[in-house]
């Protein structure tokens, strides 16, 4: 398995390298590939454990060597944690990434006909990048693919994507670079706040390891408010958060089809996805702080999406102001912080990456035929493409959260989460916030339904009516779905029903990851302030078995260090000191 | 005999498979024969929900259990039932109904676990009951069962249940739906998309059976809102008109509110009660043996009435009641069989349903009783007066659809038992009566070529003798004249409002709400028979598009239509002055628990419910049978013998602006319009223009700032060494006075 893991990752830069200059064969390559990812991404599910001890381990870990720092060098060398692995955390996503590539290089078979081998060599980059930020479980190697996503991106819109390009992928490149550099400043602040207090004394990047230790050692309070505002800034953006959305409209409208469904299905998910990685188990007092904060902005992202993609008449714009509604929810069902809201955000963000990619695979076979992106110029294609018209159904109706289909599935959960928090879990002052929260944001829902389903009449309903052919080769009527696009799109059709018929299949394999995740969080209804739990019972009772076993086999000095701590029963006094030294 | 576990599931299950063999291979293999698999399928299951309502029933009489005059209401064993009730872990789901306490009967049936949580909800203790409903008359000690736990799980299991309600649901469902798909292979012959229409419709009978069988909120929800999805894509199913469009749009997003009312009800219990199953699980369901034993509490105070009235927002929507009734008239641009069986017969009921499954819930707050039953009268009045001035024949059935939803949820709101039997009753009769008269209203519009403008033909009986007198049959049963189906069902409702009017707190609300029946009776009357002349009698006239040879539809649609018409004619007095009907449906458990809280009520007030009232009960009976006869005559002679003429009276109406108000609907799609549709228009603009210009603005402004200060700085680095020479000298010498100072 972790061959197969390591296999998958390398292998598309494996084929970005080896790819040759001819286009047919670097089509064909790009699909052998992403197929060949597919299928260890695949078998990698299947042997996922879903119960007993192995569940909350990190599944198919492998290690790579790495430097080993440390204060104290007189210590023996620490046999290295993983730095890449999958945990239920990231399984789907990995998937997810697997799925969507596979789609995307069907999808560009016909629409890219320019620079085809560099094309398709940039998709492949991508995905080794997108796929190395879900498996790894290190921090510099979680922010070397952070960043390393960002630059085939900024290419692929900027070389194949429509009339302003240019500027769409320097904006976007600029705008989300700006947040990431507050985001490895903040992340290398973690590692040194544990290199300074941590018991281990050495230079950990291991993210397990970190969210253990620091649950024993957690930093000091104004230093989670300003790192979790570092890390902030680069997952905000990312989501991206109302009100630093407006790069995506942008980059989703000029991105060529394959570049939306990637930006939309996997790059959005990274920064939901760091949020549950490094600021719900490490940061634990500055997330309770920020939880109103956070749940006002996702409420906000959520009704001000939906109102705004009511009022476009762009395909791409459309969809795009959705997906900051659709990403609202799952940054609600995050910061509810609770069982019931993080496993709906974790599956929400499949669900989104599912139906929105599919949805730009759709708008992109669209403008394959019509070569236009708006609303009005195009009414009644269920009549000449039928199929096409059926599969925009499915997609449109899983988005709006059609029971039976996944979308229903996420936002139940996020939903039924936030209401628990509002009137079961809410600590007193805030009860009536929470309250409005969760209301507020299943009357977004309501409006799911009313734009996308005005597109969806708009566009395939009603007479015909298409815009004029622009070149005389396509005077030809126009064709539906072929198939290689009917193989395409259906895959993510079967998931989606998948997902919404039998969702404890995917749910059994995240919640084992996720539930320590919550154990700070336990007591918050009780008291905002006071969110660390009594060290003790943190310790005996809810770690997971693998950070323990790692942390007691690898530095016997730290258990030491310990035991004497519990004894004594106190948080080590914090040295301002020592903190300087971070900077 | 039959096994329950096993009929209950292949009831949706053959219809979906149907539906899925008809989509794979409808469009290319079956074509024209796509009615075979569906038909059969329903008929099927139609057999298999008999013979499920038979083996209840069987089920019931057979295990020989008398039911306990008063339950474990005052004495409460509870800590023992709910030991013997905690019976989740039971994978087939077998309960002995004739266990000593059971409430009535009820067995279900878990296919798979859907979604589990662990440890989601709150423990037991912290679940709060601070205001238990009727406590004083369940009295339950709420530390028996509130013993601290573990958390609970949030599990939604796919889980049917058979009880009465569930299976006289089905068999109404079935039954009707049956009879609507064989008509539909006449009406629907050579159209495109014939096969297509098949296929949803089989969908829609699994989405229902489903609904009705549904033993959790969550899964009566998703099947609320998959109804929905197929009444959308059956509206719109001549997608080529922009009006099949636009309607189907309008239907699915007004549902869509009221669903948002019906979710946060959802959401609700679950915080309430922390589950959401009916039946009992690893905690007391919501509709449960537990609760209905009075072991545990039912939640009363604000939150029940919270809870009611969403729960009723979501009922409004599905079942078109004020102020959520506007989608139903348009989604009459769907095809007539469809119109008949989702929007008259099945699918709007659910709401009505839904409300009567959650009769306990409602029992613990009169104030959202009251509402329902204020809001069902408001329904059925002004959805009567509409229907008075509308032409198109279909969307005048509509509002009478509206109308007679309306009485059912009038019914409910009474707060009786009574009044909840009468209600499903009406709800059961209602099914085939109306679905007779849309197929009637179907089969004209066939003949005219599609024209149902009731100005554009009259005179029919004469080329239409079968439509004509099974129409006959189906407006008698609508205005409920004596002894047809629709007499049987609406009387009873009447009578529960005059009870209620009498005997209830709220006595004078009552009165006039049973006043308003009363009209809203004369007002059907008069509209059903208003279409019915102008249709049939007067002088023989077909509009163009029927051509010349407007002739009787083939006997595929006038088959159904006599099996509807008998049926009219008989289900009302078979199940109704029998109270087969009635008796049955008490052994519902949700049922027998408002039962033997009334009873504890009369035995408390040392009333007897039914009996002396008999007298009153003949002269509400005689009093509705006067005023719809007055009905039907003030029609004949508006329409039939012309005594009065209708234009004059319209104009003399119009005086006030009344006539006016009712032809147009009385404005509600102009006041929605006004008042929800242009205001989110206008936010959805004023939220893009700010996109655009202020944080988007924002945004560019602060990747400006480089640019700005480049262009500042841009000038000192000019390439002229002079200059950079003079700068130097003013350097050196700011320096060397710096450290001379």
């Amino acid at each position: 398995m972790e061959t197969l893991l390591l296999i998958a990752i390398l292998m598309p830069l494996a084929g970005a390298i080896a790819m040759g200059r001819d286009e047919q064969s670097a089509r064909w390559l790009s699909l052998a590939v992403t197929l060949a990812v597919l299928l260890c991404a695949c078998v990698l599910a299947a042997a996922f454990p879903i119960e007993g001890p192995q569940a909350t381990k990190p599944f198919a870990a492998v290690r790579i060597p790495w430097p080993d720092a440390s204060i104290h060098p007189d210590r023996p060398p620490q046999s290295l944690p993983p730095h890449l692995a999958l945990d239920g955390l990231s399984l789907w996503l990995f998937a997810l990434t697997a799925l969507l590539m596979v789609v995307c290089v069907a999808i560009s078979w016909r629409a890219i006909d320019q620079q085809v081998p560099l094309y398709h060599r940039l998709l492949l980059i991508l995905e080794t990048g997108m796929l190395g930020v879900f498996a790894a479980q290190d921090v510099i190697l979680f922010y070397v693919f952070f960043e390393f996503t960002l630059v085939p991106l900024f290419f692929i819109i900027g070389i194949w994507g429509s009339e302003q390009r240019r500027w769409a992928a320097i904006k976007f490149f600029l705008y989300t670079l700006a947040g990431s550099v507050l985001t490895l400043l903040a992340l290398l602040a973690v590692v040194l706040w544990d290199y300074f207090h941590g018991a281990s004394g050495r230079l950990n990047f291991s993210i397990p390891l970190l969210a253990e230790n620091l649950q024993q050692h957690p930093i000091d309070p104004q230093w989670q408010v300003l790192i979790f505002l570092g890390l902030f800034a680069g997952f905000a953006i990312k989501v991206p958060l109302f009100p630093l959305h407006t790069w995506l409209p942008l980059a989703h409208v000029q991105a060529p089809a394959a570049g939306s469904v990637l930006l939309a299905g996997v790059l959005l998910k990274i920064g939901t996805y760091g949020f549950v990685r490094f600021c719900l188990p490490m940061l634990p007092e500055a997330t309770t702080k920020a939880m109103p904060w956070m749940l006002w902005l996702s409420l906000a992202g959520i009704i001000y999406g939906a109102l705004v993609a009511l009022a476009q008449s762009d395909f791409k714009r459309l969809i795009a102001y959705s997906s900051i509604s659709h990403m609202g929810f799952c940054m609600l069902g995050i910061f509810a912080l609770n069982r019931l809201g993080l496993q709906g955000a974790v599956l929400q963000m499949v669900n989104h990456g599912l139906s929105t990619g599919g949805l730009f695979a759709v708008v992109g076979m669209i403008y394959e035929r019509y070569h236009t992106r708006h609303i009005a110029d195009l009414a009644g294609l269920a009549r000449r493409t039928p199929i096409l018209a059926f599969f925009a159904v499915v997609l449109a109706l899983s988005s709006i959260g059609l029971p039976g289909l996944n979308g229903f599935v996420g936002e139940l959960l996020v939903l039924v989460g936030m209401f628990q928090r509002g009137w079961a879990e809410a600590p007193q002052p805030y009860a009536a916030q929470y309250r409005v929260i969760a209301v507020g944001a299943t009357l977004g829902v309501v409006l799911a339904a009313w734009y996308m389903l005005w597109m969806v009449q708009q566009v395939f309903f009603g007479p015909l009516r298409e815009p004029k052919p622009q070149h005389a080769e396509h005077d030809a009527a126009v064709r539906d779905l072929n198939v290689r696009e009917i193989l395409a799109l259906a895959p993510l059709a079967v998931v989606i029903v998948w997902i919404g018929l039998w969702p404890q299949f995917f749910l059994a394999r995240i919640a084992p990851t996720l539930d320590p995740y919550l154990n700070p969080y336990e007591n918050i209804s009780k008291n905002v302030f006071r969110a660390i739990p009594d060290r003790q019972h943190a310790k005996h009772t809810e770690q997971p078995a693998e950070h323990r076993q790692l942390d007691l086999r690898d530095c016997p000095d730290s258990t030491a260090a310990l035991t004497r701590q519990t004894g004594a029963g106190a948080i080590p006094p914090v040295h301002s000191s020592n903190l300087q030294q971070t900077d | 005999m039959f096994d329950i576990a096993l009929l209950l599931p292949l009831i949706p299950a053959l219809p979906l498979a149907a539906a899925i063999v008809i989509g794979a291979l409808g469009p290319w293999l079956l074509r024209d024969r796509s009615h075979v698999p569906a038909v059969a399928a329903i008929g099927i299951s139609c057999l298999l929900s008999l013979l499920l309502l038979w083996s209840v029933h069987q089920e019931i009489s057979g295990s020989a259990r008398q039911r306990p005059a008063a339950l474990a209401y005052t004495q409460h064993e509870s800590g023992g039932s709910a030991a013997d009730h905690g019976v989740g872990d039971d994978p087939a789901g077998n309960r002995n109904s004739a266990g000593a306490t059971a409430v009535g009967f009820e067995r279900i049936v878990r296919l798979w676990t859907w979604a589990a949580v662990e440890k989601a909800g709150l423990a037991h203790t912290e679940l709060t009951a601070p205001e238990p409903a009727n406590a004083g008359h369940l009295g339950a000690d709420a530390s028996t069962v509130h013993t601290p736990t573990a958390r609970p799980a949030f599990k939604i299991e796919i889980a049917l249940r058979a009880d009465p309600l569930t299976a006289v649901m089905l068999a109404t469902v079935t039954l009707v739906s049956l009879v609507v798909a064989v008509y539909s292979i006449g009406y629907m012959h050579g159209d495109r998309g014939y096969w297509r229409f098949f296929a949803y419709i089989s969908l829609f009978v699994f989405s229902m059976t489903m609904l009705v069988s549904a033993s959790n909120f969550i899964l009566l929800y998703v099947f609320w809102e998959a109804v929905g999805l197929c009444s959308y894509l059956l509206i719109g199913f001549w997608y080529q008109k922009p009006e099949a469009a636009a309607a189907g749009k309008k239907a699915f997003i007004v549902n869509r509110v009221g669903d948002f009312g019906f979710a946060l009800g959802v959401f609700l219990l679950w915080t309430t009660y922390g589950t959401l199953d009916f039946h009992d699980g690893a905690v007391p369901g919501i509709l449960g043996q537990t609760r209905l034993s009075g072991a545990a509490p039912f939640v009363g105070g604000a939150t029940a009435t919270a809870i009611c009235l969403l729960l009723m927002l979501g009922a409004c929507g599905k079942s078109a009641q004020f102020p959520l009734h506007v989608w139903l008239p348009d989604a009459m641009e769907g095809p007539t069989p469809v119109s008949a069986l989702i929007h008259a017969a099945t699918m709007v009921t659910a709401g009505v349903y839904m409300v009567a499954r959650c009769t306990p819930l409602y029992l613990a707050s009169v104030e959202a009783q009251q509402i329902v039953a204020v809001i069902g009268g408001a329904t059925a009045l002004m959805a009567a007066i509409i229907a008075i001035t509308q032409t198109d024949l279909k969307r005048i059935l509509a509002y009478s659809t509206i109308s007679q939803l309306g009485y059912m949820f009038l019914a409910l709101g009474a707060g009786t038992l009574a009044g909840v039997t009468a209600g499903m009753f009406h709800l059961f009769t209602h099914a085939f009566f109306k679905a007779l008269l849309f197929l009637g209203a179907g089969s004209v519009m066939h003949a005219m070529g599609g024209v149902i403008d009731i100005r554009c033909f009259s005179g029919l009986r004469r080329i239409m003798p079968v439509t004509h007198w099974t129409f006959l049959v189906g407006c008698l049963g609508l205005a409920g004249v004596f002894p047809l189906a629709g007499f049987w069902s609406k009387d009873p409702i009447l009578v529960a409002l005059h009870d209620q009017a009498s005997t209830s707190s709220a006595g004078s609300l009552y009165y006039w709400l049973y006043i308003a029946g009363m009209l809203g009776a004369a007002l059907t009357a008069f509209y059903t028979f208003r279409a019915f002349w102008l249709t049939f009698y007067g002088p023989l006239r077909t509009p163009p598009e029927a051509g010349h040879h407007a002739h009787e539809s083939p006997p595929s649609m006038t088959g159904p239509l006599v099996l509807l018409a008998v049926a009219t004619l008989g289900v009302g007095a078979a199940f109704g002055p029998t109270r087969l009907f009635e008796q049955f449906l008490l052994d519902t458990p949700s049922l027998e628990y408002a039962r033997a809280l009334a009873e504890q009520a009369a035995a408390g007030t040392g009333a007897h419910v039914g009996n002396d009232a008999h007298g009153a009960h003949t002269a509400v009976a005689l009093l509705s049978q006067a005023v719809v006869l007055a009905g039907i005559a003030l029609s004949a002679m508006m329409y039939l013998g012309r005594q009065i003429d209708p234009e004059k009276l319209a104009a003399a109406l119009d005086r006030a602006k009344l006539y006016t108000l009712s032809y147009r609907k009385m404005y509600w799609d102009e006041i929605y319009q006004a008042t929800v549709v242009w205001p989110a228009w206008i936010a959805a603009q004023i939220s893009a223009a700010l996109d655009r210009l202020v944080i988007d603005g924002l945004v560019d402004l602060c990747g400006l700032a480089p640019k700005l200060l480049g262009a500042a700085l841009r000038p000192l680095q000019n390439g002229l060494v002079q200059y950079y020479a003079l700068a130097m000298v003013i350097g050196l010498l700011l320096l060397l006075g710096a450290l001379l100072w």
